[in-house]
Order: C-alpha cells, then sequence, then structure tokens
C-alpha cells in the first residue's frame, strides 16, 4: 500500500483522495497514481470522502459522481465549502452532470477512461495550480 | 432573487421579532412589498425569496398577501429557507446566499438573474433595466443612482466610461470617488443586479473558493470589471418626480423619516399612483372612523396631515402628522403627534404622544407621556440620536384600568 510506503509524511509527495464505489476502480486508480508518485487515500461515497478530507487534507481529490450515501456532487459542494482550496476533479462515466451548476465548481471534469492519462494530466495541472497560489 | 435574510440589528426593536423585510411601513405596507410590487408591476413573476432569521413573520405575510402567482401558467414566489445542502452554516454573505440557492437556479435555468434586496424602497420597471443590460450584452449590470457624497459611504460607488461601463467599483468607501463634473454626488449601487445567470454561477462559484466575505459588492463586483462586461444602468425612476427616490431604510431614524414623508402634503413617494399599485397583505376590517365633536370640552376626534388604515377609531382625540396603522383605537382626551402607532396600539384617556414609534401590540395607559422628557424615556425604551422613542411590541407599561 502506497499508505505505508510513504509514511513520514514526505512534504514533496503530495495526497490524493480517490472517491469511487467500484471496488476495482479503487483499486485500479490506487494502483496507476501511486506509480505516479502521489500518496493515494481512498473512499467509497461522498459522505467517507467528507471525513478523509477532514482528517487528511488531501492535496487533492478525484472524486466519482454516481455513489451510494452521498453523491459526487453534494460531496463536492460541502468540500467546496470547507476546504475551498482543495482542488476537485470531477471523474466520472457520464458527461451529463456537466449541466449540473456544481460541477461547474470542480477544478476538471474528466470523463472516466480505461486509459488515465487525462485524469493523470488534470490532476498535475491542478495540483501545480495549487502550488503557484501558494496553498 | 430577492435577498431578505439581513439581521436588520441598526433598526432594533422593531427587528426584534422579524426579519427587516417584515417590518411594517407606511401604516400598511410591509418593506419586502415594494421591492415584490416592482417585479410584479415588471411583469416578473418568478421569485424566489430568500430568508434567513427570524423569517416568520415574513412567511407569513407572504403567503397571505403574495399568493398571487399560477403555478399553471409557471409562475411562482418560493420563500427559501437556508437549505443547509453543503454547510450547517448560514449564509456569510450575499453571493454565499446565491451559491447556496444554486440548485433553485439550475431547476429554473433562466437566461437573466435579477437579484433585489427585499428591504429597500423604490419604483423600478425592471423590464428597462433588462433591455439595457441585452442592448450592451452585459454579463452583469448594475442599477444606479446618484447620491450625495456623504451618503455614499455607506452604499457601494461606482466609476464609468462613456459608455456606461463600470471601469471602479468600492463598497462603503472612506472617501467615495464623485462623478466626473459634479463634486457632490456619487453614482451608488442601489443593489439590483441583473446578471446572465451562467456569469452568476461561474462568478459565485469561484469566489466561493477565496476567503472573502462573498459580497457582491465587495467582492463580485470588483472582480467582475476586469473579466467581465459591466455597465451601469442609470436608475428610471418610476415615481415621477423631480427627485429620483429609493430608500435604503439603514436606521430608525431613516424609517422614521421616510414614513413620515408619506404624511406630507406632497410627498416624494407616491402611494396613490394607479398605474403603479403597492400591492401588500390587508386583513378585512371595518373603515376607519372619528369619534365625538364637543368644541369647548376638547373632546372631538380630529385627524390632521395623517394616514389612517382600515379599522382605526380616533375617539375624541387628536393626531396631527402621524401614521395609524390598522386598528389603532386612541381615546378621549389622548394627543399624538408626529408618531407611528403600529397594528392594535391603543392609547388610553390623555395620553400624549409625540415623535415615536409604537410597535404592534402596546396599550399606552391613561396620562402616559411618551416623547416630552428624555431622560424618563431613556430609562424605558430604545431613544435614537435625534431623540425619537421607540416602543418594541407588546410591550406591557403600567397596568390599565
Amino acid at each position: 500500500m502506497g499508505d505505508t510506503y510513504f509514511k513520514g509524511d514526505d512534504a514533496t509527495v503530495k495526497t490524493v483522495l480517490v472517491v469511487e464505489d467500484h471496488k476495482h476502480e479503487r483499486i485500479l486508480y490506487e494502483r496507476e497514481l501511486t506509480a505516479e508518485g502521489y500518496r493515494v487515500i481512498l473512499a467509497e461515497n461522498g459522505r467517507e470522502a467528507l471525513q478523509k478530507t477532514q482528517e487528511e487534507r488531501p492535496d487533492a481529490v478525484v472524486l466519482d459522481i454516481n455513489m451510494p450515501q452521498m453523491d459526487g456532487l453534494e460531496a463536492l459542494g460541502r468540500i467546496l465549502e470547507a476546504h475551498h482550496k482543495t482542488p476537485v476533479i470531477i471523474n466520472t462515466a457520464y458527461s451529463s452532470y456537466k449541466g449540473s451548476f456544481m460541477s461547474w465548481a470542480a477544478d476538471a471534469y474528466v470523463i472516466k477512461s480505461s486509459d488515465l492519462t487525462e485524469l493523470k494530466d488534470r490532476l498535475r495541472e491542478a495540483l501545480s495550480r495549487g502550488e503557484t497560489e501558494g496553498v | 432573487m430577492v435577498l431578505a435574510g439581513g439581521q436588520g440589528e441598526r433598526l432594533h426593536p422593531l427587528t426584534k421579532d422579524r426579519a427587516k423585510p417584515a417590518v411594517p411601513f407606511g401604516g400598511i405596507y410591509r418593506l419586502i412589498d415594494f421591492t415584490l410590487s416592482n417585479c410584479l408591476n415588471s411583469g416578473i413573476r418568478k421569485i424566489n425569496v430568500l430568508t434567513q432569521y427570524k423569517s416568520y413573520s415574513l412567511a407569513r405575510h407572504l403567503r397571505m398577501g403574495w399568493s398571487v402567482f399560477n403555478s399553471e401558467l409557471n409562475e411562482f414566489l418560493e420563500v427559501i429557507p437556508p437549505q443547509q445542502r453543503y454547510t450547517e452554516r448560514w449564509y456569510q454573505g450575499t453571493a454565499d446566499a446565491i451559491f447556496q440557492n444554486i440548485y433553485s437556479l439550475e431547476l429554473e435555468r433562466p437566461r437573466l438573474v435579477l437579484i433585489l434586496s427585499g428591504d429597500h424602497i423604490y419604483k423600478m420597471d425592471y423590464r428597462e433595466l433588462i433591455r439595457a443590460h441585452r442592448d450592451k450584452e452585459a454579463g452583469l449590470t448594475v442599477a444606479c443612482v446618484e447620491a450625495p457624497v456623504n451618503d455614499a459611504r455607506r452604499l457601494g460607488v461606482a466609476q464609468v466610461d462613456n459608455d456606461s461601463r463600470i471601469t471602479g467599483f468600492q463598497e462603503k468607501p472612506l472617501n467615495p470617488q464623485p462623478m466626473p463634473g459634479d463634486p457632490e454626488h456619487c453614482l451608488a449601487s442601489m443593489g439590483v443586479y441583473l446578471f446572465d445567470c451562467g456569469v452568476l454561477v461561474q462568478r459565485v462559484i469561484e469566489d466561493m473558493k477565496t476567503d472573502s466575505d462573498h459580497d457582491f459588492g465587495k467582492n463580485i463586483i470588483p472582480r467582475m470589471i476586469e473579466t467581465d462586461r459591466v455597465y451601469a444602468w442609470n436608475f428610471k425612476d418610476e415615481n415621477r418626480k423631480t427627485v429620483k427616490y429609493w430608500r435604503d431604510i439603514g436606521t430608525l431614524d431613516s424609517y422614521y423619516d421616510a414614513n413620515m414623508d408619506l404624511v406630507q402634503i406632497d410627498p416624494l413617494f407616491n402611494l396613490y399612483d394607479e398605474g403603479w399599485p403597492v400591492r401588500t397583505y390587508q386583513h378585512q376590517r371595518p373603515p376607519a372612523k372619528t369619534a365625538f365633536e364637543e368644541p369647548g370640552t376638547g373632546r372631538t376626534g380630529n385627524v390632521f396631515n395623517s394616514i389612517m388604515s382600515s379599522g382605526c377609531i380616533v375617539s375624541g382625540a387628536t393626531v396631527r402628522r402621524s401614521i395609524l396603522s390598522p386598528s389603532v383605537f386612541v381615546h378621549s382626551y389622548a394627543t399624538i403627534e408626529d408618531s407611528i402607532l403600529m397594528e392594535n396600539v391603543e392609547v388610553h384617556r390623555h395620553a400624549r404622544i409625540r415623535r415615536a414609534i409604537i410597535d404592534k401590540q402596546v396599550a399606552i395607559p391613561e396620562e402616559e407621556e411618551i416623547g416630552y422628557n428624555s431622560d424618563i424615556d431613556r430609562k424605558r425604551f430604545t431613544v435614537t440620536e435625534s431623540g425619537l422613542v421607540v416602543i418594541p411590541k407588546g410591550m406591557s407599561l403600567r397596568n390599565t384600568p
């Protein structure tokens, strides 16, 4: 687990919270993003995402929308309220949520694909924006 | 979107039990009636009223007086208390109030969103504002009125170019920048904002990501000057007097002055224009009446230069330059001058009242004097800088016979 590997809180390692209800996708994102050099933490729904955001203060959040308990759009609003400087990337199989005003609050909107290049690019951009703004 | 969440602390004790937009005005109205009447008279029939503090009497007034919209025609007036969709906090500022309610905009998906205050008094045809907004292809149009430099310190002040595009904006500036060629006046924001819906949502969300007061005047407009087409629209007053009428009732004294204007022979604010009706809720009550005519004894019902609402009885008493809300009862030998008496106030015999605001359901005992000795008044009541006495709703004075 990346979690154990990076214990010791290396300041240069960015923490990314991945919020995803499908287990196999969580495993995929964790592996791929750990390989990119991130410390990856996971949540299974919006409610857990809020809790993890509060406890672990991730540098960025990758957020699915269709999830049980609390969906990604509600979680996004709540993350924005409590941690407004944390960049959030929506990562969903559907483009239709672009019509929801709350989705406009995300730093990027990525349509899920087996190729994670776009997600990784948007994540890198969001994190570097955060750095230049001194977050 | 009518912002009706302000606490109105400076109007205390009138806001002790009610939100500022629900404060009675001019005998039969509440402050919010003027903004809502503007909407109705401008053909705007999709209205969300965003409430917050002490909204009970406001919500009740809107239900009783403003249930005139037909949902079968897609008209609505919704009273929306804080939804707490995203936070347990109350609204942090005007922009936060909109952010917390973007879901209601999402359901409606309007092209334009008009943001109004529920506690201003003026007559505006919002269609003129909308026309100007479209002509300029603006993202935001701010209704502005010329205001004396001194007043501008508590308002938003805009600077514009020759095309009315706003080039500078300061909220409550210490040194308001006067208009070119008129050192006495500033171009002041009336708190009336017309936005393209998409622009509004985008800017409000951006603002939520910054450490700010989440206020349109302080944060959103100054920033938008750099990024959007922001225009000023010069207020065209439907009141049609020589001086444009717009009041942001900030203090008890300004509240009193705006009321007292209405009992002038020729008031600045015209309530009698049938072309611009002001709607409110009125209970069914008997007509106002006076009683007794006994020259020599002083027991004559006399009412001079005053507003008398329905259900009032002035019985053998004298009322001068005052506003009587519905069902005020003034008993014999009492005198009322330069005062505002709200619903169900009863003034017993020989009482004398001068320069006072008496909120609802207060009984003034026999021979009581209010407004005649400021030391005594100060011990019992709120007394303003100008010496105006304010008695809160339902306050018990001495036992009355």
